[in-house]
């Protein structure tokens, strides 16, 4: 099995494993976690993309909320120190993919004749 | 008990703000489709599926531009602002034009392959070592998959679920994401450019993003520089207008709102428990203040909704010093009461004659 494959097929196992994992959060679990999701239904279809992307975060937090273990600072803890840090990095590395882009970049060859390579099937 | 998720608060304002958005994005296709093809060389388009791609995967990029300089511009001048408050509808409508441009290219150039056309996505081009030919859908593959992950997290149940610093980490997925997009543009249809309309253009759209940034994040850190004590400024006495507030940032980077009401000073986070909307640019009505995104209410004095609801936020010590309201950054649990500092009585006005009297 070439790599391509190996990384189709891991894609498929994450969503296989994404769809159950939807099928018994959005059914039992997300009404155990959040007293707001009681009773309201229509919504819920709208989460399913989201759990199977990121169903190991997902299972990670109803562990977190159903065990407790999250301290109430956690939540308003700000994470914007790590902005500078994302912005920095960001602009860096598109400053430099664009110049390595232009570096490389070949010109088109309109101002050259065309030339004949072999003689056409009619001669 | 708190308001029900539904899948959509719509309000007048969305409305507005998505058929606004919309009719850009229909106007941005037309014109790269009609209108300007020699002026961004592709008027020999080998095919519509190929135009239709590039279409796009253009307005794709904008779209993220644009949606990378609201927040930095709003922070920077807050008659932005109108346009952040509801940029999640941007992002969801980015996500799926991306996807559109995804779809193009992989049932157009991979349509007749004979192995699965992710499969044959994925191993078309492996040159992995080189910069010229790199192959750069790597990069769109990359950027797709953040952007599906950002609009799929984006309803409010999100925010509340993974908490507001977990949601807003994964969020920071975005700024990966333009670069990928970035790399993707610099070394795919840059590299296939025959004038440079298309080349000037992107480079000030980045460049734009940069800018904006740059200067967004070096304005928070001169503000927060000078408030590295442990109490923090919030502003002088005179200052507060009774039922509103003034916001303060700490040097951790939360924002309080310090309201004054009924002659006293309150102060709660900033952030709404609902979807981190700013509180302090809420009016105080009967000890309560009102989040302008979506009109959840809180206490002042104790950071807690009104039952029957259940929402809190944290609340902190406020102390005068001086002429200066000062707060402290140690954040009290969510809901904690904290009694009203009242301002100090204004020093009676001295005697003076009456204008045009004379002795």
């Amino acid at each position: 099995m070439d790599v391509a494959t190996a990384l189709v097929m891991a894609m498929q196992t994450w969503g296989i494993v994404g769809a159950l994992v939807a099928a018994v959060f959005l059914t039992i679990g997300i009404d155990r976690i959040d007293e707001d999701v009681r009773g309201a239904y229509i919504f819920r279809p709208l989460l399913i993309p989201g759990v199977l992307l990121i169903w190991p975060l997902v299972l990670w937090r109803w562990w977190q909320i159903e065990t407790e273990r999250a301290a109430w600072a956690d939540r308003y803890r700000p994470v914007r120190a790590s902005y500078g840090l994302a912005v920095v990095l960001m602009s860096l590395g598109i400053i430099a993919v664009v110049i390595a882009g232009l570096s490389v970049r070949q010109s088109w060859p309109a101002d050259i004749a065309p030339v004949q390579l072999s003689e056409g099937a009619g001669q | 008990m708190s308001v029900k998720y539904i899948p959509v608060q719509w309000n007048p304002n969305k409305w507005i703000y998505d058929a606004v958005m919309l009719a850009g994005v229909a106007l941005f296709l037309w014109v790269f489709l009609y209108v300007t093809p020699e002026v961004l060389s592709h008027e020999r388009a080998i095919n519509p599926q190929i135009h239709n791609a590039r279409a796009f995967g253009a307005c794709a990029f904008v779209m993220l531009t644009v949606i990378l300089c609201i927040g930095p511009a709003a922070r920077l001048d807050k008659r932005f602002l109108p346009l952040l408050y509801n940029r999640r509808h941007f992002g969801v409508m980015t996500a799926f034009v991306a996807l559109t441009h995804a779809g193009y290219i992989l049932n157009w150039y991979f349509a007749f392959s004979s192995r699965d056309k992710l499969v044959g996505l994925l191993s078309a081009n492996t040159s992995f070592g080189q910069v010229a030919g790199f192959p750069f859908e790597v990069f769109g593959i990359f950027a797709l998959i953040c952007l599906l992950i950002l609009a799929a997290t984006s309803h409010d149940f999100w925010l509340k679920f993974l908490t507001p610093p977990i949601w807003k980490r994964l969020h920071y997925l975005i700024y990966a994401a333009y670069f990928s997009v970035a790399a993707h543009v610099s070394l795919g249809i840059l590299q296939d450019q025959k004038n440079h309309v298309f080349t000037v253009l992107f480079m000030l759209g980045a460049g734009a993003v940069i800018v904006l940034h740059i200067a967004a994040w070096l304005s928070e850190r001169r503000e927060t520089a000078a408030k590295d004590g442990a109490w923090a400024e919030v502003a002088n006495v005179g200052d507060f207008r009774e039922g509103y507030a003034k916001i303060a940032k700490l040097a951790n980077g939360e924002r309080v709102a310090v309201y004054l009401m009924e002659g006293k000073l309150s102060a709660i986070s900033n952030a709404c428990a609902h979807q981190n909307g700013p509180l302090g640019e809420g009016k105080v009505i009967d000890c309560l203040v009102t989040c302008p995104w979506h009109g959840f209410q809180y206490d002042v004095r104790s950071g807690r909704s009104p039952a029957p609801f259940t929402e809190k936020v944290p609340t902190y010590r406020v102390r005068i010093k001086g002429d200066m309201v000062e707060v402290h950054p140690d954040a009290n649990p969510p809901g904690t009461y904290v009694e009203p500092v009242p301002l100090p009585e204004p020093e009676p006005e001295p005697d003076t004659p009456e204008e045009g009297a004379t002795a």
